[in-house]
């Protein structure tokens, strides 16, 4: 026994599993209920190489979610790119966490290195332009949001994961970003108070986001046709693939232009800030 | 500095069958790639977003060489390279497993045109690729630089492959 882990009970994974896991790059963008579940996750199945965005402090109201994080973090207000390392280097000593406590579009140049990004964000405004940067640079990523809803006085738990996979159906094909939501959203912006989250479902979305993720990189079969959204009844606790993947067009047209593709003001010079 | 070659798992697709299309003379079928570049922390991103085929009709019957590309063929890729302000990436498929090898043909000849591609987008980088059924290697021209450097491919699908994460890539 060492400090390396041991993957000996995922070896149905291949047998370059562990160098295909160590070798690949996640980014992880928020590091709230969802994206502590993924990434203590990550860390078990030894993804060697994380990217955590975050800028956030914890505060009392995320404790009933936010895994790894605990009364004295609270009490120190710890950042919760903190928080997410601890768990990381607690579980694989040897995985590279590079931490960023910023919103993501400050580090921009080191998300586009990354193999494939968990978007664990809250608007809708927020994850639609998180795709088109992924797009933009053929980044796959994956999206998991949850809601409770409130009718005649009962509550209701929903949420969905989604595959946006570059040159496939994206968010808007999906229905997931339309117009009316955003306006909407932007109508509601600075209204006080948190929307409901707790732990469960974000464990059920963040383990379904965590297993797309294997699928993309150590897939255990290849027969399947791995479904872009999975929908998740949070009050039948049932996960399924979404009816609407049956009427969705095989290719995106929201991004599907040469102009959606790299630097839109790329200039030679910068090579030179790289070397 | 790396040079990393991204395309789309169906582009991917599209491109092989293409290139394994028989043709009347030619022993091999050529591409090239419409790329926007990017830069990343670490490296150099070439980003494929189309494909500009040769036609039929651009093969030059060669018996030295697995296909060569006539005249108005290589006009066609140094027009849509200006028109379409892409960075090109030659490619061909060596139809085995396992790690490729530019041959010395391919070498001298990627050192004559590629460059070339200056002469319509002096500002981008422009490139070979040669794929096998698993595996890829690759030359970038990266403007300023004298020499070639090496280029790794990502193929963006479900399942993700990437050159530099696998053993025998």
């Amino acid at each position: 026994m060492g400090d390396k882990l041991n993957l000996q009970r995922q070896s149905f994974l291949g047998a370059g599993s562990e160098i295909v896991l160590g070798r690949s790059r996640a980014a992880l963008v928020g590091l709230g209920g969802g994206g502590s579940h993924i990434a203590q996750q990550l860390a078990h199945i030894g993804l060697g190489n994380f990217l955590v965005i975050d800028s956030d402090f914890i505060d009392d109201t995320n404790l009933n979610r936010l895994v790894g994080a605990t009364m004295e973090d609270v009490r120190l207000g710890t950042a919760k790119i903190d928080i997410a390392e601890r768990v990381i280097k607690a579980v694989n000593p040897a995985a590279e966490t590079i931490k960023r406590r910023a919103n993501w579009t400050e580090v921009t140049a080191e998300l586009r290195d990354v193999d494939v990004i968990f978007a664990c964000v809250d608007s809708i405004g927020c994850r639609s332009e998180l795709e088109g940067f992924a797009r933009r640079f053929l980044i796959p990523l994956i999206d998991i949001g949850m809601d409770v809803h409130e009718s005649s006085g009962e509550f209701s738990i929903s949420g969905q994961v989604m595959l946006s996979m570059p040159g496939k159906p994206c968010m808007r094909c999906m229905g997931l970003v339309t117009d009316e939501a955003l306006a909407k959203e932007a109508a509601r912006y600075g209204a006080a108070g948190g929307k409901p989250q707790v732990v469960w479902p974000n464990g059920t979305l963040a383990s379904i986001a965590v297993g797309l993720f294997m699928k993309l990189v150590t897939p255990w079969e290849t027969h399947k046709v791995t479904p872009l959204l999975l929908e998740y009844d949070g009050d039948l606790q049932t996960v399924a693939p979404s009816n609407k993947l049956a009427y969705l067009p095989a290719y995106c047209k929201h991004f599907d232009s040469l102009n959606e593709l790299g630097d839109p003001f790329w200039t030679p010079d910068a090579l030179a800030v790289v070397e | 500095m790396r040079t990393i070659l991204k395309l789309t798992a169906t582009l991917y697709d599209d491109l092989v069958q293409r290139l394994r299309e028989p043709h009347d003379f030619a022993g091999e079928r050529v591409a090239f790639l419409k790329c926007r570049p990017a830069l990343s922390a670490t490296s150099l991103l070439l980003l494929a977003g189309g494909v500009h085929h040769v036609e039929n009709e651009d093969y030059v019957n060669d018996p030295t060489a697995g296909a060569t590309v006539g005249r108005s063929g290589l006009r066609k890729v140094l027009q849509a390279a200006y028109m379409e302000a892409v960075s090109i990436v030659h490619v061909h498929l060596h139809e085995h497993r396992g790690r490729p090898r530019f041959s010395k043909t391919d070498l001298r000849e990627n050192a004559l045109f590629v460059p070339d591609f200056w002469n319509v987008q002096p500002s981008l980088p422009h490139g070979a690729v040669v794929f096998s059924f698993d595996s890829a290697v690759g030359q970038c021209w990266i403007p300023g630089s004298p020499s070639p450097s090496g280029v790794e491919v990502a193929i963006v699908g479900s399942p993700m492959r990437c050159t530099w994460k696998v053993t025998n890539g």
